[in-house]
Protein backbone atom coordinates (compact mmCIF):
# COMPACT_ATOMS: atom_id res chain seq x y z
CA UNK A 1 0.00 0.00 0.00
CA UNK A 2 1.13 3.45 -0.90
CA UNK A 3 1.80 5.73 1.88
CA UNK A 4 -0.24 8.84 1.63
CA UNK A 5 1.99 11.94 1.22
CA UNK A 6 -0.50 14.22 3.09
CA UNK A 7 -0.11 15.42 6.61
CA UNK A 8 3.79 14.84 5.77
CA UNK A 9 5.32 18.07 8.44
CA UNK A 10 8.97 18.79 8.91
CA UNK A 11 9.78 19.72 11.90
CA UNK A 12 10.94 23.44 11.95
CA UNK A 13 13.63 22.64 14.61
CA UNK A 14 15.73 19.71 12.26
CA UNK A 15 17.61 21.15 9.72
CA UNK A 16 20.93 22.04 10.67
CA UNK A 17 22.70 18.51 9.54
CA UNK A 18 21.27 18.61 6.29
CA UNK A 19 22.23 14.89 6.28
CA UNK A 20 19.12 14.11 8.50
CA UNK A 21 15.68 15.34 9.10
CA UNK A 22 12.78 14.69 11.47
CA UNK A 23 9.62 14.83 10.28
CA UNK A 24 6.42 14.35 11.94
CA UNK A 25 3.75 12.40 10.46
CA UNK A 26 0.59 10.73 11.40
CA UNK A 27 1.50 11.09 15.02
CA UNK A 28 5.04 9.83 14.70
CA UNK A 29 8.13 11.07 14.72
CA UNK A 30 10.25 10.23 11.75
CA UNK A 31 13.61 10.76 10.88
CA UNK A 32 14.46 10.57 7.37
CA UNK A 33 18.30 9.52 6.25
CA UNK A 34 20.61 10.36 3.12
CA UNK A 35 22.94 7.78 2.26
CA UNK A 36 25.75 8.60 3.73
CA UNK A 37 23.68 9.15 7.41
CA UNK A 38 21.95 5.94 6.56
CA UNK A 39 25.66 4.08 6.06
CA UNK A 40 26.81 5.70 9.73
CA UNK A 41 23.05 4.94 10.87
CA UNK A 42 23.28 0.86 9.80
CA UNK A 43 26.93 1.08 11.75
CA UNK A 44 25.61 2.25 14.82
CA UNK A 45 22.28 0.25 14.70
CA UNK A 46 24.99 -2.85 14.85
CA UNK A 47 26.76 -1.82 17.75
CA UNK A 48 27.00 -3.04 20.78
CA UNK A 49 27.46 0.36 22.47
CA UNK A 50 24.48 1.85 20.78
CA UNK A 51 21.87 -1.67 21.93
CA UNK A 52 23.13 -0.91 25.40
CA UNK A 53 22.48 3.12 25.43
CA UNK A 54 18.83 2.04 23.62
CA UNK A 55 18.08 -0.61 26.76
CA UNK A 56 19.40 1.63 29.58
CA UNK A 57 17.29 4.53 27.73
CA UNK A 58 19.82 6.61 27.40
CA UNK A 59 18.66 7.11 24.17
CA UNK A 60 15.30 7.61 22.50
CA UNK A 61 14.01 4.58 21.20
CA UNK A 62 15.02 3.95 17.36
CA UNK A 63 14.15 1.91 14.89
CA UNK A 64 14.44 1.69 10.95
CA UNK A 65 11.12 1.35 8.48
CA UNK A 66 11.49 -1.42 6.49
CA UNK A 67 10.30 -1.30 4.06
CA UNK A 68 12.02 2.35 3.00
CA UNK A 69 8.90 4.66 2.63
CA UNK A 70 9.30 5.77 -1.09
CA UNK A 71 7.19 8.87 -0.92
CA UNK A 72 9.97 10.94 0.43
CA UNK A 73 13.58 11.95 -0.05
CA UNK A 74 15.33 9.82 1.72
CA UNK A 75 17.78 6.47 1.90
CA UNK A 76 16.65 5.47 4.82
CA UNK A 77 13.49 6.41 7.46
CA UNK A 78 13.94 5.74 11.34
CA UNK A 79 10.74 5.88 13.66
CA UNK A 80 11.77 7.56 17.06
CA UNK A 81 9.38 6.71 19.93
CA UNK A 82 7.96 10.34 21.45
CA UNK A 83 9.16 12.44 24.04
CA UNK A 84 6.07 13.36 26.15
CA UNK A 85 6.32 16.82 26.16
CA UNK A 86 9.45 19.04 24.27
CA UNK A 87 11.10 21.13 26.59
CA UNK A 88 14.11 23.59 25.85
CA UNK A 89 17.13 23.69 27.99
CA UNK A 90 16.11 27.58 29.11
CA UNK A 91 13.76 25.82 30.87
CA UNK A 92 15.18 23.29 32.78
CA UNK A 93 16.62 23.83 36.55
CA UNK A 94 20.38 23.84 36.92
CA UNK A 95 20.42 19.94 38.61
CA UNK A 96 18.75 19.36 34.79
CA UNK A 97 21.30 20.93 33.06
CA UNK A 98 23.98 19.87 34.88
CA UNK A 99 22.28 15.78 34.17
CA UNK A 100 21.91 16.63 30.57
CA UNK A 101 25.67 17.27 30.20
CA UNK A 102 26.69 14.80 32.03
CA UNK A 103 24.28 11.85 29.87
CA UNK A 104 25.73 14.16 27.10
CA UNK A 105 29.37 13.15 27.96
CA UNK A 106 28.33 9.45 29.01
CA UNK A 107 26.72 8.52 25.54
CA UNK A 108 29.81 10.34 23.88
CA UNK A 109 32.47 8.35 26.06
CA UNK A 110 30.37 5.15 25.06
CA UNK A 111 30.30 5.75 21.48
CA UNK A 112 34.09 7.04 21.50
CA UNK A 113 35.38 3.51 23.18
CA UNK A 114 33.33 1.74 20.10
CA UNK A 115 34.65 3.75 17.48
CA UNK A 116 31.88 6.37 16.72
CA UNK A 117 31.37 9.74 17.81
CA UNK A 118 28.64 12.63 18.13
CA UNK A 119 29.11 15.54 15.23
CA UNK A 120 27.72 18.38 17.75
CA UNK A 121 27.30 18.37 21.43
CA UNK A 122 24.61 20.39 21.82
CA UNK A 123 21.52 20.86 25.20
CA UNK A 124 19.25 20.91 22.15
CA UNK A 125 20.02 16.93 21.78
CA UNK A 126 19.02 15.99 25.33
CA UNK A 127 15.05 15.60 25.99
CA UNK A 128 13.29 14.36 29.31
CA UNK A 129 11.10 11.56 30.25
CA UNK A 130 10.04 13.07 33.24
CA UNK A 131 13.07 13.43 35.30
CA UNK A 132 15.39 11.58 33.61
CA UNK A 133 17.03 12.57 31.00
CA UNK A 134 17.29 10.79 27.08
CA UNK A 135 19.86 11.36 24.33
CA UNK A 136 17.32 12.05 21.18
CA UNK A 137 19.90 12.75 18.34
CA UNK A 138 20.28 9.75 17.07
CA UNK A 139 21.18 11.38 13.82
CA UNK A 140 24.24 13.15 15.16
CA UNK A 141 26.09 9.60 15.55
CA UNK A 142 28.96 8.63 12.96
CA UNK A 143 32.01 6.62 13.00
CA UNK A 144 35.06 8.30 14.62
CA UNK A 145 37.96 9.46 12.33
CA UNK A 146 41.18 8.64 14.34
CA UNK A 147 43.30 11.17 15.56
CA UNK A 148 40.56 13.58 15.36
CA UNK A 149 38.86 15.78 18.64
CA UNK A 150 35.74 15.81 19.60
CA UNK A 151 33.76 18.10 16.97
CA UNK A 152 30.88 18.69 18.86
CA UNK A 153 33.40 20.43 21.94
CA UNK A 154 32.90 23.82 21.38
CA UNK A 155 28.75 23.39 21.42
CA UNK A 156 29.07 21.61 24.55
CA UNK A 157 30.72 24.30 26.20
CA UNK A 158 28.55 27.20 24.37
CA UNK A 159 25.08 25.28 25.26
CA UNK A 160 26.17 23.27 28.73
CA UNK A 161 29.24 24.05 30.25
CA UNK A 162 29.36 27.47 30.16
CA UNK A 163 25.76 28.16 31.44
CA UNK A 164 26.60 25.86 34.34
CA UNK A 165 29.90 27.81 34.97
CA UNK A 166 27.68 31.09 35.48
CA UNK A 167 25.58 29.50 37.39
CA UNK A 168 27.67 27.27 39.25
CA UNK A 169 30.75 29.94 39.88
CA UNK A 170 28.82 33.77 39.71
CA UNK A 171 25.42 32.48 40.97
CA UNK A 172 23.73 33.97 38.09
CA UNK A 173 20.33 31.86 36.74
CA UNK A 174 21.95 30.29 33.31
CA UNK A 175 18.23 30.55 31.73
CA UNK A 176 18.48 33.77 30.06
CA UNK A 177 21.52 33.24 28.98
CA UNK A 178 20.06 30.14 27.00
CA UNK A 179 16.68 31.87 26.02
CA UNK A 180 18.61 35.06 24.44
CA UNK A 181 21.50 32.98 22.61
CA UNK A 182 20.17 30.06 20.61
CA UNK A 183 23.91 28.85 20.13
CA UNK A 184 24.52 29.34 23.51
CA UNK A 185 27.41 31.52 25.43
CA UNK A 186 30.25 32.44 23.46
CA UNK A 187 34.03 32.04 24.55
CA UNK A 188 34.84 35.66 24.15
CA UNK A 189 31.67 36.60 26.23
CA UNK A 190 32.73 34.66 29.08
CA UNK A 191 36.10 35.76 28.80
CA UNK A 192 34.58 39.26 29.78
CA UNK A 193 32.18 37.45 32.88
CA UNK A 194 35.51 35.47 34.05
CA UNK A 195 38.13 38.45 34.49
CA UNK A 196 40.69 39.02 37.40
CA UNK A 197 41.00 36.45 39.84
CA UNK A 198 37.22 34.21 38.57
CA UNK A 199 39.78 33.35 36.11
CA UNK A 200 41.11 30.70 38.88
CA UNK A 201 37.48 28.90 39.07
CA UNK A 202 37.44 25.36 38.32
CA UNK A 203 37.19 24.80 34.55
CA UNK A 204 37.68 28.78 33.36
CA UNK A 205 40.73 28.64 32.58
CA UNK A 206 41.24 26.32 30.50
CA UNK A 207 37.40 25.67 28.98
CA UNK A 208 36.85 29.37 28.80
CA UNK A 209 40.25 31.72 28.53
CA UNK A 210 43.02 29.23 27.28
CA UNK A 211 39.40 28.21 24.74
CA UNK A 212 38.50 31.71 23.55
CA UNK A 213 42.12 32.70 23.04
CA UNK A 214 43.18 29.54 20.57
CA UNK A 215 39.81 30.14 18.86
CA UNK A 216 41.10 34.02 18.26
CA UNK A 217 44.90 32.47 17.13
CA UNK A 218 42.98 30.24 14.50
CA UNK A 219 40.35 31.96 13.12
CA UNK A 220 42.61 31.71 9.86
CA UNK A 221 42.75 28.21 9.82
CA UNK A 222 40.35 25.89 8.57
CA UNK A 223 39.27 22.98 10.16
CA UNK A 224 40.65 20.43 8.09
CA UNK A 225 44.25 22.23 8.31
CA UNK A 226 43.80 21.98 11.96
CA UNK A 227 42.83 18.32 12.09
CA UNK A 228 45.01 17.20 9.66
CA UNK A 229 47.77 18.95 12.09
CA UNK A 230 46.64 17.51 15.15
CA UNK A 231 46.61 14.04 13.56
CA UNK A 232 50.18 14.24 12.58
CA UNK A 233 51.37 15.38 15.64
CA UNK A 234 49.78 12.42 17.33
CA UNK A 235 45.93 12.85 18.77
CA UNK A 236 44.72 10.24 19.46
CA UNK A 237 41.35 7.89 20.95
CA UNK A 238 42.72 7.91 24.22
CA UNK A 239 43.31 11.78 24.36
CA UNK A 240 39.65 12.54 23.14
CA UNK A 241 38.67 9.92 25.94
CA UNK A 242 40.77 11.54 28.30
CA UNK A 243 39.18 14.96 27.65
CA UNK A 244 35.84 13.24 28.07
CA UNK A 245 36.82 11.91 31.60
CA UNK A 246 38.29 15.98 32.01
CA UNK A 247 35.26 17.13 31.43
CA UNK A 248 32.86 14.73 33.46
CA UNK A 249 34.81 15.46 36.42
CA UNK A 250 34.63 18.98 36.06
CA UNK A 251 30.66 18.53 35.33
CA UNK A 252 30.39 16.78 38.61
CA UNK A 253 32.31 19.25 40.20
CA UNK A 254 29.90 22.18 39.93
CA UNK A 255 27.35 20.46 42.24
CA UNK A 256 26.29 23.61 42.71
CA UNK A 257 22.84 24.24 44.54
CA UNK A 258 20.75 27.51 44.19
CA UNK A 259 19.91 29.12 47.42
CA UNK A 260 16.70 29.50 49.34
CA UNK A 261 14.26 32.05 47.71
CA UNK A 262 10.82 33.21 49.15
CA UNK A 263 9.06 30.28 46.77
CA UNK A 264 11.21 27.46 48.32
CA UNK A 265 9.46 27.41 51.04
CA UNK A 266 5.96 28.50 49.96
CA UNK A 267 3.96 25.24 51.47
CA UNK A 268 5.29 25.38 54.63
CA UNK A 269 4.79 29.79 54.80
CA UNK A 270 1.69 29.86 52.88
CA UNK A 271 -1.62 30.67 54.71
CA UNK A 272 -3.59 27.24 54.49
CA UNK A 273 -4.76 25.00 57.01
CA UNK A 274 -4.27 21.07 56.98
CA UNK A 275 -8.57 21.25 55.98
CA UNK A 276 -7.54 23.29 53.06
CA UNK A 277 -5.30 21.39 51.66
CA UNK A 278 -7.02 18.02 52.08
CA UNK A 279 -9.91 19.32 50.38
CA UNK A 280 -7.93 20.61 47.55
CA UNK A 281 -5.68 17.87 46.95
CA UNK A 282 -9.34 15.84 47.08
CA UNK A 283 -10.90 18.15 44.43
CA UNK A 284 -7.52 17.66 42.52
CA UNK A 285 -7.32 14.06 42.56
CA UNK A 286 -11.06 13.79 41.54
CA UNK A 287 -10.90 16.09 38.94
CA UNK A 288 -7.79 14.41 36.92
CA UNK A 289 -8.86 10.86 37.78
CA UNK A 290 -12.42 12.00 35.97
CA UNK A 291 -10.62 13.35 33.07
CA UNK A 292 -8.23 9.89 32.42
CA UNK A 293 -5.08 9.51 31.06
CA UNK A 294 -3.66 12.35 29.29
CA UNK A 295 -1.26 15.44 29.78
CA UNK A 296 -1.79 17.43 32.84
CA UNK A 297 -0.01 20.74 32.81
CA UNK A 298 0.32 22.04 36.58
CA UNK A 299 1.03 25.90 36.71
CA UNK A 300 2.12 27.41 39.17
CA UNK A 301 3.59 23.66 40.55
CA UNK A 302 6.15 24.67 43.74
CA UNK A 303 7.15 21.81 45.80
CA UNK A 304 4.93 19.15 43.09
CA UNK A 305 2.08 18.45 45.60
CA UNK A 306 -0.67 18.60 43.13
CA UNK A 307 1.88 17.21 40.16
CA UNK A 308 2.20 14.45 42.00
CA UNK A 309 -1.63 13.53 42.70
CA UNK A 310 -2.31 14.29 39.01
CA UNK A 311 0.57 11.67 37.74
CA UNK A 312 -1.61 8.96 39.89
CA UNK A 313 -3.95 9.09 37.07
CA UNK A 314 -2.19 10.84 34.07
CA UNK A 315 0.17 9.37 31.72
CA UNK A 316 2.56 12.78 32.11
CA UNK A 317 2.60 15.86 34.00
CA UNK A 318 4.39 18.90 33.13
CA UNK A 319 4.94 20.86 36.32
CA UNK A 320 5.77 24.31 35.50
CA UNK A 321 7.22 26.66 38.26
CA UNK A 322 8.94 30.52 37.60
CA UNK A 323 11.33 30.15 40.87
CA UNK A 324 14.89 28.12 39.34
CA UNK A 325 15.60 26.97 43.02
CA UNK A 326 12.27 25.52 43.81
CA UNK A 327 12.43 24.04 40.36
CA UNK A 328 15.74 22.75 41.26
CA UNK A 329 14.29 21.20 44.24
CA UNK A 330 11.41 19.28 42.59
CA UNK A 331 14.01 17.81 40.03
CA UNK A 332 16.43 15.93 42.66
CA UNK A 333 13.49 15.17 44.35
CA UNK A 334 11.90 13.68 41.54
CA UNK A 335 15.14 12.43 39.84
CA UNK A 336 16.33 10.54 43.26
CA UNK A 337 12.62 8.75 43.37
CA UNK A 338 13.08 7.91 39.57
CA UNK A 339 9.86 9.37 38.89
CA UNK A 340 9.21 9.06 34.97
CA UNK A 341 6.22 11.20 34.52
CA UNK A 342 6.69 13.94 35.65
CA UNK A 343 8.66 17.12 34.15
CA UNK A 344 9.22 20.29 36.42
CA UNK A 345 10.13 23.07 33.87
CA UNK A 346 11.21 26.61 34.81
CA UNK A 347 9.06 29.23 33.75
CA UNK A 348 7.54 32.48 34.23
CA UNK A 349 4.13 32.47 33.49
CA UNK A 350 3.70 35.79 32.62
CA UNK A 351 6.99 36.07 30.29
CA UNK A 352 6.74 32.28 28.97
CA UNK A 353 9.07 30.84 26.31
CA UNK A 354 8.64 32.34 22.75
CA UNK A 355 9.36 30.99 19.98
CA UNK A 356 13.16 31.55 19.12
CA UNK A 357 15.40 30.81 16.45
CA UNK A 358 15.28 30.88 12.47
CA UNK A 359 12.04 32.30 11.98
CA UNK A 360 11.03 32.03 15.68
CA UNK A 361 10.15 28.47 15.22
CA UNK A 362 13.07 26.61 15.32
CA UNK A 363 12.37 26.70 19.05
CA UNK A 364 9.02 26.03 19.52
CA UNK A 365 7.07 28.67 21.91
CA UNK A 366 5.30 27.33 24.96
CA UNK A 367 1.96 28.13 24.22
CA UNK A 368 2.80 25.74 20.73
CA UNK A 369 4.20 22.84 22.83
CA UNK A 370 1.54 23.01 25.74
CA UNK A 371 -1.76 22.02 24.72
CA UNK A 372 -3.21 19.43 27.84
CA UNK A 373 -5.87 17.38 28.63
CA UNK A 374 -6.01 19.25 32.46
CA UNK A 375 -4.69 22.42 33.45
CA UNK A 376 -4.00 22.88 36.73
CA UNK A 377 -3.67 26.69 38.30
CA UNK A 378 -4.02 26.10 41.79
CA UNK A 379 -2.89 29.82 43.94
CA UNK A 380 -1.70 31.15 40.89
CA UNK A 381 -4.45 33.28 39.29
CA UNK A 382 -4.12 36.20 42.06
CA UNK A 383 -0.30 36.47 41.45
CA UNK A 384 -1.18 37.37 37.76
CA UNK A 385 -4.52 39.44 38.20
CA UNK A 386 -3.13 41.20 40.84
CA UNK A 387 0.61 41.01 41.33
CA UNK A 388 0.80 41.09 37.19
CA UNK A 389 -2.00 43.21 36.40
CA UNK A 390 -2.56 40.79 33.76
CA UNK A 391 -6.26 41.72 33.39
CA UNK A 392 -8.82 38.76 34.83
CA UNK A 393 -10.53 37.73 31.47
CA UNK A 394 -7.10 37.27 29.78
CA UNK A 395 -5.97 35.08 32.67
CA UNK A 396 -8.33 32.74 32.21
CA UNK A 397 -8.38 32.73 28.07
CA UNK A 398 -4.51 32.03 28.66
CA UNK A 399 -5.96 28.86 30.75
CA UNK A 400 -8.55 27.89 28.06
CA UNK A 401 -6.40 28.36 25.42
CA UNK A 402 -3.91 25.91 27.11
CA UNK A 403 -6.50 23.18 27.40
CA UNK A 404 -7.85 20.96 24.44
CA UNK A 405 -11.52 21.07 23.14
CA UNK A 406 -13.40 18.96 26.39
CA UNK A 407 -10.43 18.84 28.58
CA UNK A 408 -10.26 20.68 32.38
CA UNK A 409 -8.91 23.23 33.42
CA UNK A 410 -9.29 23.18 37.63
CA UNK A 411 -8.58 26.69 39.01
CA UNK A 412 -8.18 28.19 42.05
CA UNK A 413 -9.97 31.32 43.13
CA UNK A 414 -8.52 33.29 45.88
CA UNK A 415 -10.71 35.74 47.28
CA UNK A 416 -10.18 39.75 47.75
CA UNK A 417 -10.09 38.61 51.68
CA UNK A 418 -7.64 35.95 51.87
CA UNK A 419 -5.04 36.92 53.28
CA UNK A 420 -2.50 36.29 50.42
CA UNK A 421 -4.68 38.18 47.70
CA UNK A 422 -4.56 41.14 50.96
CA UNK A 423 -0.97 40.81 50.97
CA UNK A 424 -0.72 41.63 47.19
CA UNK A 425 -3.24 44.04 47.00
CA UNK A 426 -1.71 46.34 49.74
CA UNK A 427 1.46 46.73 47.19
CA UNK A 428 -0.87 48.32 44.45
CA UNK A 429 -3.04 51.56 44.61
CA UNK A 430 -6.25 51.11 46.52
CA UNK A 431 -9.56 50.51 44.18
CA UNK A 432 -6.73 48.92 41.07
CA UNK A 433 -8.39 46.01 40.99
CA UNK A 434 -12.54 46.62 41.02
CA UNK A 435 -13.79 43.35 38.81
CA UNK A 436 -11.38 40.90 41.45
CA UNK A 437 -14.62 39.53 42.75
CA UNK A 438 -16.05 35.75 42.94
CA UNK A 439 -19.22 36.80 40.97
CA UNK A 440 -17.20 38.63 38.35
CA UNK A 441 -14.64 35.49 38.75
CA UNK A 442 -17.48 32.92 37.80
CA UNK A 443 -19.03 34.64 35.36
CA UNK A 444 -15.60 34.83 33.07
CA UNK A 445 -15.83 30.75 33.75
CA UNK A 446 -19.10 30.20 32.41
CA UNK A 447 -18.32 32.28 29.39
CA UNK A 448 -15.30 29.96 28.59
CA UNK A 449 -16.60 26.46 29.62
CA UNK A 450 -19.48 24.82 31.90
CA UNK A 451 -18.08 24.38 35.79
CA UNK A 452 -18.47 20.84 36.71
CA UNK A 453 -17.40 20.98 39.91
CA UNK A 454 -16.71 23.26 42.70
CA UNK A 455 -16.03 23.63 46.33
CA UNK A 456 -15.16 26.24 49.01
CA UNK A 457 -11.81 25.77 51.11
CA UNK A 458 -12.88 24.97 54.68
CA UNK A 459 -10.88 28.47 55.61
CA UNK A 460 -13.77 30.08 53.39
CA UNK A 461 -11.51 32.45 51.19
CA UNK A 462 -10.71 30.25 48.38
CA UNK A 463 -12.74 28.46 45.84
CA UNK A 464 -11.86 25.38 43.49
CA UNK A 465 -13.38 25.33 40.60
CA UNK A 466 -13.25 22.47 37.23
CA UNK A 467 -14.37 24.16 34.54
CA UNK A 468 -14.70 21.59 30.95
CA UNK A 469 -13.38 24.05 28.54
CA UNK A 470 -15.43 24.56 25.36
CA UNK A 471 -18.31 21.94 26.78
CA UNK B 1 44.97 38.33 27.10
CA UNK B 2 41.95 38.60 27.10
CA UNK B 3 40.44 39.08 23.51
CA UNK B 4 38.96 42.55 24.25
CA UNK B 5 39.55 45.11 21.50
CA UNK B 6 40.49 42.63 19.05
CA UNK B 7 38.63 42.43 15.90
CA UNK B 8 35.49 40.06 16.35
CA UNK B 9 36.84 37.25 13.76
CA UNK B 10 35.56 34.32 15.73
CA UNK B 11 32.39 35.28 17.32
CA UNK B 12 29.69 33.24 14.85
CA UNK B 13 31.28 30.03 13.81
CA UNK B 14 28.60 27.93 11.52
CA UNK B 15 26.57 24.79 12.95
CA UNK B 16 28.15 21.58 12.75
CA UNK B 17 31.46 23.69 12.23
CA UNK B 18 34.18 22.00 15.01
CA UNK B 19 36.08 25.41 15.24
CA UNK B 20 39.81 25.12 14.56
CA UNK B 21 41.21 26.58 18.34
CA UNK B 22 38.22 24.74 19.95
CA UNK B 23 39.88 21.43 18.31
CA UNK B 24 43.41 22.42 19.77
CA UNK B 25 42.54 23.02 23.16
CA UNK B 26 40.90 19.58 23.72
CA UNK B 27 44.68 18.51 23.33
CA UNK B 28 45.58 20.71 26.24
CA UNK B 29 42.39 19.96 28.05
CA UNK B 30 42.87 16.08 27.57
CA UNK B 31 46.33 16.52 30.08
CA UNK B 32 50.34 16.49 30.24
CA UNK B 33 50.31 13.80 26.97
CA UNK B 34 47.54 16.28 24.67
CA UNK B 35 49.73 19.14 26.12
CA UNK B 36 52.84 17.02 23.86
CA UNK B 37 50.49 17.07 21.30
CA UNK B 38 50.18 20.62 21.50
CA UNK B 39 53.26 21.32 22.15
CA UNK B 40 53.99 19.33 18.90
CA UNK B 41 51.97 20.90 16.44
CA UNK B 42 52.86 24.04 17.28
CA UNK B 43 56.54 23.48 17.06
CA UNK B 44 55.58 21.68 13.76
CA UNK B 45 53.75 24.66 12.47
CA UNK B 46 57.12 27.37 13.69
CA UNK B 47 59.23 24.80 11.74
CA UNK B 48 57.14 24.95 8.70
CA UNK B 49 57.16 28.78 8.97
CA UNK B 50 61.13 29.24 8.87
CA UNK B 51 60.96 26.16 6.04
CA UNK B 52 59.26 28.02 3.83
CA UNK B 53 60.11 31.13 1.62
CA UNK B 54 59.49 34.50 2.93
CA UNK B 55 57.47 35.21 0.21
CA UNK B 56 55.20 32.32 1.14
CA UNK B 57 53.97 33.92 4.26
CA UNK B 58 51.18 36.41 2.72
Amino acid sequence: MALPDTGLRDEPGSFRDPGNRVFHRAGEVLRGLDERSARDWRALAASDFFRDLLANGQVCGTQELFPTPVDVPWAAVLRHERVPFVSHPYEWSYGMLRDAALLHLEVLRAALAAGFTTKDGSAYNVQWRGARPVFIDVGSFEAARDGEPWAGYRQFCQTLLYPLLVQAHLGLDFQPFLRARIDGIEPDQMRRLFGGARRWRAGVLTHVHLHGAMQDRNAEASTSAVRAQLRAAGYSRELALATVRGLVKLVRRLDHRPGESHWSDYQRTCAYSVQDRQAKEHFVDRAVATMGPGRVLDLGANDGRYARIAARHADHVVAVEQDPAVVDALYRALRDEGERRILPLVMDLADPSPGGGWRGVERAAFAERAQADVVLALAVVHHLAIGRNVPLPEVLDQLAALTVTGGSVVVEFVHPEDPMARRLLANKPDGLFPDYRREAFESLLAARGRVVARTELPSGTRTLYQVVVGG
Amino acid sequence: MTGEGRELAVTHLAYLDAGSGSLIVQAVVGGVAGVAVAAKLYWRRLVARFRRQPTDQG
